[in-house]
């Protein structure tokens, strides 16, 4: 009898969660598409012009969707090698408290709220302001920062979950044949994990994307054009669509903020099923 | 085919230019000059900013201006730090502010109005009517002669100088309840009215559009004529802050904001404008 | 000739980097938030939230940011138990690898994405069914936040059950138990670990969001017990306050809301540790 109950409730459960999720992503897709076409990202300027940053472009947002990529780029840039470094120093090296000390950061720094990091922006550039940089300003390079910040530990982890699951005999072979910690790295170890890593890689980009509490407060805007370098104000998708779901002067932009909302889901729906395709269990795990 | 749409490509293009060369004349100011500008402040300005901004750079490929809201406590607090080159504010510096060596230009009046759902059949209030319904003593549009609905209330946030303008001029400072829902700028106020049936808000008068439904406020219907003759009587100037004396390119553009275009483009923002003291 | 360039050392240098990094954020944290704690002519944790009359207390926040975690957790969980549940029944095997799928997926929606379809769906129905309600409510944020946990959860239980009930399912099956009864007799009751864990991991997502309050809950700074009302959680409060920047004192209750936020995620993170520690030591205890 509670067996059956049980059954029910697993059964109702799932079709529950299937017909919400079907309800609320069909809606945005539903005012989504309508919306999708030229104007939508390049507004009343040409595609062309637009593009190559001869007219500034208005009322479109092509100018979040380069935003959004660039920050992405600096903010993976500026986390890769300390992420991975983390990860493969935790995989391989030999216990000791700062190591523990270490692990139990990494895992700490994973669950602080993102909004921990914009905070620490905006505080870092007033400390720069009184005391050593009076020009320092909010900007891309700060939001990139802290987004850096924000996904180190999930290359960290990714990293090291990839390299512990390698057996243990093709370190230790490597290394009685001769070769050296970096040589064994290089051409044994991180092509083995390789990819693992890029399943990592590929998640913390989608998580950098999709993050608005951060840039909200260190520098995306709601209208700045194209990026002007790293120091200047930016726009970003989720900051576009936030803005304009708040905040809509005319149905057009109400279009706008949907078909920017379809957009980042696409974005962020390829970026993390080729990291799923990537981080599925590698071959010689039976 | 191909050179037939190629022609008809640089005869629209061309098109384009026209306007552009009627307008050139307050635009000259800017031929040859460069650099960025970031706006930040009172959200009742973002439309004229937004509207300036894309004639400016349309016309000089090498200014930048980005423009962001935040209140008028923000744009007051970013400029005195020097984080945004123009804030802006609807309400006068604070001497908090002003000691900072704030320049303050005024250049349009605005009023700040109740409003509510256009499916509301109330179509006037008065004041103590308001001040009664945000301290929380009347909270059923019935006892006003509407509909058997809740009173949703919307408010602004504290950095928000149409808040600060609303408490002290329409409230009479009376107190305020703190289960009113906080939106963060106007824009985010007039979406939140117009959804809901049984809402009730302030904004600038230049946001009201179809959308919401201004009632009038002690029998003065809260337009642009009565704010500019006086009648309406919650009135408020729109101010452009900068730090000290504005530099080139900054000077340009507060200039521009006075000049005929920016006069136009004030008033199709809905704002009444101000000429230069 | 050996280079002082040597990896150990390349990678210990990295590694500083991203433990200076952290130092650093809590040191900023600490640095300007302790002396708002010590300060009593303007006692931060009062329950009154009004700068205008010189009062900046964020107990009310404080409230909000536990009433929506505790409030998505428990809707959130026995959903989580039941899915898992779901994909490990024997006789569903092909429509779990699918639902599975989907959970993944899940996990990758942006949260604006949550929060701009709830203010057209959500919100209005809320408004319209119950009258009283403004639709920006405790209820409408909760009911998004648990959507953003529940893949968190249902991954966390399904990693750990997955592999328990293949090895238990023929021993199981010879014994005559039906696979609903294997899930609900055999496995559910020895993941009371890992469901604890998915559960301290749900909580610490819930809390720490930021969009999904400050877009559904109707940020009014006030202590409520009706899941009708408008409450503000510590998250919407920072991003509320931040970009609507007032002055000093307000500014200074940030960073004691900041470190109150840190405090609550870092204590979660280390219940989660000594969690998942005690079950590592107890499976080497089993396998011994």
């Amino acid at each position: 009898m509670k067996a059956r109950l049980f059954h029910l409730w697993c059964l109702s459960c799932t079709t529950g969660l299937v017909v919400c999720l079907t309800f609320f992503i069909g809606f945005i897709i539903n005012r989504g598409v309508p919306a999708l076409s030229l104007s939508l990202f390049f507004g009343d300027a040409d595609p062309i012009k637009g593009l190559l940053g001869l007219e500034p472009i208005w009322d479109g947002i092509w100018p979040a969707c380069v935003g959004t990529m660039t920050v992405v780029a600096c903010a993976l840039s500026l986390a890769l090698l300390p992420g991975l470094a983390t990860g493969i120093w935790l995989a391989t090296s030999a216990a000791s408290r700062f190591k523990t000390i270490l692990a139990l950061c990494i895992d700490i720094l994973a669950g602080i709220p993102s909004i921990l990091m914009g905070l620490f922006g905006f505080t870092l550039i007033l400390f720069l302001r009184n005391w050593l940089l009076p020009s320092a300003n909010t900007c891309l390079l700060l939001s990139a920062l802290c987004l850096a910040m924000l996904i180190i530990p999930y290359l960290a982890v990714a990293t090291r979950t990839a390299l512990q699951a390698l057996p243990a005999s093709l370190e230790i072979t490597a290394l009685s044949l001769g070769m050296t910690r970096w040589q064994t790295l290089r051409v044994v170890l991180l092509p083995q994990a390789s990819k693992g890593i890029i399943g990592g890689i590929m998640l913390a980009m989608g998580r950098a994307a999709e993050d608005t509490a951060v840039i909200m407060l260190t520098g995306a805007v709601a209208n700045a054009g194209l990026p002007g370098g790293v120091f200047s104000r930016y726009e970003a998708l989720p900051f576009t669509i936030f803005y304009y779901s708040a905040q809509y002067q005319s149905n057009s932009e109400l279009q706008m903020a949907f078909g920017a909302a379809l957009t980042l889901l696409c974005l962020t729906a390829a970026i993390f099923s080729i990291a799923g395709l990537l981080q599925r269990t590698p071959p010689w795990r039976s | 085919m191909r050179l037939k749409s190629g022609f008809m490509r640089l005869l629209v293009c061309g098109l384009c230019f026209i306007p552009a060369i009627t307008q050139a004349s307050d635009l000259d100011s800017f031929k040859g000059l460069s650099g960025t500008i970031n706006i930040a402040g009172g959200t009742a300005h973002i439309p004229v900013m937004k509207q300036a901004a894309k004639a400016v750079m349309k016309d000089n490929s090498e200014i930048r201006i980005t423009i962001a809201g935040g209140g008028s406590g923000v744009g007051a607090q970013q400029v005195a730090k020097g984080l945004v080159e123009i804030g802006n504010t609807g309400r006068p510096l604070k001497p908090s502010e002003a000691k900072h060596g704030l320049v303050s230009f005024p250049f349009a009046i605005d009023g700040v109005a109740v409003i509510i759902n256009p499916a509301n059949p109330i179509h006037a209030l008065t004041q103590q009517q308001v001040a009664d319904i945000y301290a929380g003593k009347i909270t059923n549009w019935q006892s006003l002669g509407g509909d058997d609905r809740s009173i949703n209330i919307f408010t602004r946030d504290e950095a928000s100088g149409t808040r600060a303008v609303f408490v002290k001029k329409l409230l009479r400072n009376s107190p305020m309840v703190n289960h009113a829902n906080v939106v963060p700028s106007n824009g985010a106020m007039k979406t939140a009215i117009a959804r809901d049936p049984g809402a009730l808000g302030y904004s600038s008068v230049g946001y009201i559009d179809n959308t919401v439904k201004a009632p009038a406020l002690d029998n003065v219907q809260p337009t642009n004529d009565a704010c500019a003759s006086g009648e309406y009587p919650i009135v408020r100037k729109l101010y452009m802050n900068t730090k000290g004396e504005p530099q080139e390119l900054v000077r340009e553009f507060i200039d521009f904001i006075y000049s005929p275009q920016g006069a136009e483009y004030i008033r199709a923002s809905g704002y009444i404008p101000v000429s230069n003291q | 000739m050996t280079s002082p360039i040597t990896t150990e050392r390349v990678l210990l240098a990295l590694v500083s980097i991203v433990f200076a990094l952290m130092m650093l954020l809590f040191g900023f944290l600490f640095w300007f938030a302790l002396p708002v704690f010590f300060n009593t002519e303007t006692p931060v944790l009062s329950l009154i939230w009004q700068p205008e009359q010189g009062q900046y207390g964020i107990l009310s926040m404080i409230a909000g940011s536990g009433l929506i975690g505790l409030m998505a957790l428990t809707l959130a969980f026995p959903v989580a138990v039941g899915i898992t549940g779901f994909c490990l029944f024997s006789r569903y095997q092909n429509i779990a690898s699918w639902i599975r799928r989907m959970i993944r997926l899940m996990a990758g929606i942006p949260t604006v994405v949550y929060g701009l379809a709830a203010v057209f769906l959500l919100v209005p129905l809320l408004r319209e069914t119950f009258r009283s309600c403004s639709g920006f409510c405790l209820l409408a944020a909760a009911v998004m936040v648990v959507l953003l946990i529940l893949p968190v959860m249902v991954m966390m239980l399904d990693t750990h059950c997955r592999p328990l009930e293949n090895q238990i399912r023929l021993a199981s099956a010879s014994m005559g138990f039906t696979d609903t009864q294997t899930v609900l007799y055999l496995v559910l009751p020895n993941s009371t670990k890992a469901m604890a864990t998915a559960a301290l991991l749900g909580f610490s997502r819930a809390i720490g969001d930021t969009i999904l309050p400050l877009m559904l809950a109707g940020n009014a700074p006030q202590l409520t017990d009706s899941v009708f009302d408008s409450v503000r959680t510590l998250t919407a409060h920072i991003g509320l306050v931040l970009a609507t920047e007032n002055g000093s004192a307000a500014y200074n209750s940030l960073f004691a809301a900041g470190l109150l936020l840190l405090a609550m995620s870092v204590t979660v993170t280390l219940l989660i540790r000594k969690m998942e520690h005690a079950q590592f030591n107890a499976r080497r205890g089993d396998a011994e």
